[in-house]
């Protein structure tokens, strides 16, 4: 299947299967929610894929790789763009807690919980830990935006994807470091490569709003000249296209310099928003496509590797981010409804924990490395395809679904 | 350097110097065409390969959202007005090339029949594209714009069918064949393409009408129509059948069969400028500069022939519609550029004639560097002549 066709299989099966799953109304009345189209999407990819159809070419890897990254720069720039004073005022301390507890709970619960319940060595479960307190904002933005999700709730739930990817960071070069320094048993050492991995990590995060910061100025002084419908919609791809680009080059975060883009960009000139406003139209059949490619790149196969190591990292991380962020809820003071909730649009999990996987599986030595890696890639698949359906119920819930 | 930031640079730059270049009324294609010439492997080489690989599938998707739109001006209603001018200057215009470059190849530069009727034969393709590209930029109307539109479309037809008949009687003579039953052949593979070509387009416009009316939002439309039209682009490259005639008939059909199918070329436009710019860049990136120094005496020649015979053949035509005056004077003019098609046939003499192919195929490629820079601003030339713009 050449490239044209198989873009044609995804572009429709991703219109008309969600349509048709609709109708067939699976659930009892009670239980009914609307499934997400992300999941059906990634259902989709999965069926395409080398799993089940095989009916993805070789060639098609190019196009993958650019619509994937093309797509994180879109949302982290969307996200980024929700950074606004007022938001900050309205939302910013639940934000805050929410997504620091949202981050340390995993953390914690999965480094102990595999260290003392399944014997796994301490510096293992540490990696472990801090792979669990990663989540992918592209489910969870996909769902709202489906939803079409109004208030708090989403504008709390934004808040946290968004910043909780640079938690994260710090929160896996910490544990990378300490892992590393158990492995290699040196005292002394330890205290000056922590410094060392969070010096880094930090300058991965100050390169990010540094780029984002004069990709932004950027923006502004050249934006008067697009002017028509069309020359805005080039300027503003062209503008993300650049900024991933470059991040893909000098190899900091995607996700991190896109967003702090959209946040600079919309806190230097609050017209900005015509920029977003002109994506929107493109957004769609790039999410669609993303999400089938993102499906076509699972081998099922995976599943059956999972075994009892991987079911307890899936469950501990579950109850470690739905708990730590109702605790941030409770603390942060965001309400009762949102206390409840709020960890339920926190599962979804992809490219970043895999990255981290890969990372780690360079650091540590070949059999824990190789099956952290298996692991991570399966509860993946699986956080991927059962979080937006969380997502979906947690907003119907909150009643924020327009 | 990556794809992903040779993209975004290309973007933007593009935005910027199609306005720098307007400033010296120049059609934006040029601004494209010239960045692209610029940043690729002929001069500065900015720009990664990984890009240049996907440059085919680019072409392939542009070629046919181009041919798409193009089809929306084929409705009956418009067709009964402009049917006849568009068919007579298509056809003659496309056989005055041939004919005038073989003749002129045969007998005053003194070439073999057989090379002189290869180059003949690809003199008669147009490049839709451009042409297209300047009629949008500039928002040209008229009765001069239908008809360009509808002849650069229609005319890749005649250039299939020309081609395919000079190969066979030039591979005949060059391979000492028996005519007739080649000849035959060939033929029928030519007529075959179109054939298959209109009963694609047709079939998927049938198919795309029957289950449109459940589309909603906007969004549904964008997706829907992306997806017929790449299912098209696929299936056409997958039966070896002429994308672009395809697209086409895909866009002609729909317009007469459903009421309401200004919407799926509407809400294409809305979302095609990038793809655009980006094809036009990337046909520049890979002309090879280097190559206009070997243009020679048969290339500056096929430049001049090719245009005089579209011109006369263009002016006949037009006469003998009893075409408007604007039309019998400026039409020709409007008809020169070139590119892929002539291109894809180069590739394929190149192929075929192992002595001669070779520098069939060069000289025709410095050609369509002068046709593709040249054409565009001819066509803006005329159509201003014709008041349409």
């Amino acid at each position: 299947m050449n490239t044209a066709l198989v873009l044609a299989v995804i572009l429709l099966a991703g219109l008309i299967v969600p349509q048709l799953i609709d109708k067939l109304k699976l659930f009892p009345r009670r239980f009914r929610f609307k499934i997400p189209a992300v999941t059906i999407w990634l259902l989709i990819g999965i069926a395409i894929g080398p799993s089940v159809l095989k009916l993805v070419p070789a060639e098609f890897n190019k196009v993958s790789f650019f619509i994937s990254n093309l797509v994180l720069g879109m949302i982290a720039f969307g996200l980024g763009q929700n950074f606004t004073k007022s938001l900050f005022q309205k939302v910013g301390k639940v934000v805050m807690w929410v997504s620091i507890l949202g981050a340390i709970g995993p953390w914690l619960l999965v480094s102990l919980g595999l260290t003392f319940l399944m014997h796994i060595p301490m510096h293992i479960s540490l990696v472990f830990g801090a792979i669990a307190a990663a989540t992918a904002p592209a489910a969870t933005i996909a769902v709202i935006r489906e939803a079409k999700a109004r208030g708090y709730f989403t504008d709390v739930l934004l808040g946290v994807v968004a910043i909780d990817d640079a938690w994260c960071l710090i929160i896996f070069a910490v544990s990378l470091a300490l892992a590393r320094a158990f492995l290699q048993h040196m005292a002394g050492l330890n205290s000056f490569f922590v410094l060392n991995v969070l010096v880094s990590s930090l300058k991965e995060i100050g390169g990010a709003l540094l780029f984002g910061g004069i990709i932004a100025i950027l923006f502004m002084k050249l934006s008067r000249f697009a002017r028509t419908a069309a020359e805005l919609l080039t300027f503003t791809l062209g503008l993300i296209l650049l900024t991933t680009g470059l991040a893909i080059f000098l190899g900091i975060s995607v996700l991190l310099t896109n967003m702090c883009l959209g946040a600079i960009l919309v806190n230097l000139d609050k017209a900005s928003f015509t920029f977003l406003e002109s994506l929107r139209i493109v957004e769609t059949p790039l999410y669609l496509i993303f999400f089938v490619l993102a499906g076509a790149s699972f081998h099922l196969s995976f599943f059956l590797q999972l075994g009892w190591l991987g079911l307890a990292y899936i469950t501990l991380r579950a109850l470690g981010k739905v708990g730590g962020a109702s605790l941030g809820g409770f603390l942060g003071r965001g309400g009762k409804k949102l206390t409840r909730f709020i960890g339920w649009g926190l599962l979804p999990q992809a490219g970043v924990a895999m990255g981290a996987a890969l990372v780690a599986k360079s650091v540590l030595p070949f059999d824990w490395g190789n099956m952290i890696s298996t692991i991570i890639i399966a509860s993946t698949v699986f956080y991927e395809l059962v979080g937006p359906i969380f997502t979906r119920i947690a907003l119907e819930k909150v009643g924020e679904v327009s | 350097m990556n794809v992903i930031l040779d993209l975004g640079f290309i973007l933007l730059a593009g935005i910027f110097l199609a306005k720098f270049i307007r400033k010296m009324h120049f059609p934006a294609v040029t601004a494209y065409l010239l960045l692209g010439i610029f940043i690729g492997p002929s001069l500065f080489n900015l720009i990664s390969p990984g890009i240049i690989q996907i440059s085919g599938l680019v072409s392939n998707i542009a070629l046919g959202f181009i041919a798409f739109s193009i089809g929306q001006n084929f409705s009956i209603v418009h067709f009964r007005k402009i049917g006849r001018s568009v068919f007579w200057i298509s056809i003659l215009e496309a056989c005055g090339a041939w004919i005038l470059v073989t003749l002129l190849f045969y007998f005053l530069l003194r070439q073999p029949f057989y090379i002189s009727l290869l180059f003949g034969a690809i003199s008669a393709a147009t490049a839709p594209a451009a042409t297209v590209m300047v009629v949008r930029e500039y928002k040209a109307r008229g009765i001069f714009t239908d008809t360009l539109l509808g002849v650069v479309a229609i005319d890749d037809a005649w250039c299939l069918i020309i081609f395919a008949l000079s190969f066979a009687v030039a591979k005949a003579i060059y391979f000492h064949l028996s005519g007739n039953f080649f000849l035959l052949r060939v033929l029928m593979k030519a007529l075959l393409e179109i054939g298959g070509a209109f009963i694609l387009g047709g079939l998927m416009a049938y198919f795309s009408s029957l289950v449109s009316k459940f589309l909603r939002t906007p969004t549904e439309l964008l997706v829907y129509t992306l997806g017929f039209i790449f299912l098209n682009i696929g299936l056409a490259i997958a039966f070896h059948l002429s994308v672009l005639l395809s697209s086409m008939v895909l866009g002609m059909t729909l317009v007469n069969i459903n009421k309401s199918s200004f919407q799926f070329f509407d809400i294409l436009k809305s979302v095609d400028s990038p793809l655009y710019l980006t094809f036009f860049v990337l046909a520049g990136a890979n002309l090879e500069l280097k190559l206009l120094g070997q243009i020679g005496i048969l290339g500056m020649s096929y430049l001049i022939f090719r245009i005089i015979g579209k011109m006369s053949g263009a002016a006949l035509g037009a006469a003998i519609a009893k075409a408007v005056k604007p039309v019998r004077k400026y039409f020709g003019l409007a008809l020169i550029p070139q590119a892929g098609v002539a291109l894809g046939c180069a590739l394929i003499v190149k192929a075929n004639f192992p002595e001669v192919g070779g520098m069939i195929f060069t000289a025709l490629i410095a050609t369509t560097i002068v046709y593709e820079l040249v054409g565009p601003i001819c066509t803006k030339f005329a159509l201003k002549k014709a008041g349409e713009i």
